[in-house]
């Protein structure tokens, strides 16, 4: 029952498209500040294609590849690194976005990837959140499930 | 015969959506025109000064991490919470390995 999976059509066409729905993902997050979209949409899109791998490939490939401590440490650093973000500003306000005028890098044209000071971070450090604390409830829901099939 | 009622009755509140939802002569939500910007100045706000004072050109990210950033802190523990109290009701409970 647990090493249950979809059959080689839908095997295959997840192997194709995973990588796809990946990358979007990926882009999502990291033009958070510029198109329409962010860490929260981006990395939703990033656990869809984990969920994907789940359904499609059964349960016991993904225990293979699901790392439980990894994941609960890579939640906890995206945490970290977006309230770190925000204290960068302390000196004049909690979220105050200072690396925009006056810091080191992300300072660059308004509309460049280089651009809107602690944006970009916060964007990553929500995107990995998201994926790993969606992907983390889904497997637990897929794991310890409480009905009999 | 009642499927049928249903889907006419679908159809009956669809067109009356449409109708209610028309710019023109139908429900209005709030003071339209020169009003607006009397009645929500911080809208106008955000989008002459987002770009400027945050620097990301997408307005929602500007507000979003930056001037709500609190919201989105508390966005960030809600989803923290959900997923520890998911994986706590679902892991296998002493009683269930009897």
């Amino acid at each position: 029952m647990n090493d249950f999976d979809m059959g080689v059509i839908v095997r295959t066409a997840a192997r194709a498209t995973i990588p796809l729905i990946g990358i979007f993902g990926a882009y999502v997050v990291m033009h958070g500040h510029l198109t329409p979209g962010g860490g929260f949409q981006g990395g939703a899109t990033i656990a869809g294609a984990g969920i994907l791998f789940l359904i499609a490939f059964g349960l016991g490939e993904m225990k293979k590849r699901y790392n439980k401590h990894l994941y609960s440490a890579l939640e906890g650093v995206g945490g970290l690194v977006f309230l770190g973000a925000a204290m960068l500003g302390i000196g004049t306000a909690f979220f105050y976005n200072t690396l925009w005028h006056n810091g080191p890098f992300f300072n660059g044209k308004p509309g460049t990837l280089l651009s809107a000071g602690f944006l970009p971070i916060m964007n990553l450090a929500v995107g990995l959140k998201v994926f790993t604390g969606l992907v983390s409830a889904l497997t637990a829901i897929a794991l310890w499930r409480r009905w009999k099939s | 015969m009642k499927r049928t009622l249903a889907y006419l009755s679908l159809l009956f509140i669809l067109g009356a959506l449409l109708y209610i939802a028309n710019p023109n002569y139908g429900l209005k939500f709030g003071p339209g025109g020169e009003d607006w910007l009397k009645y929500r100045y911080t809208d106008n706000y955000y989008i002459e000064h987002g770009v400027e004072e945050v620097g990301g050109t997408n307005i929602v990210t500007d507000i979003v991490f930056d001037y709500r950033g609190y919201d989105t802190l508390g966005e960030a523990t809600v989803l923290f919470t959900a997923i520890a109290g998911a994986v706590a009701l679902l892991r296998p409970w002493r009683r269930d390995e009897e």
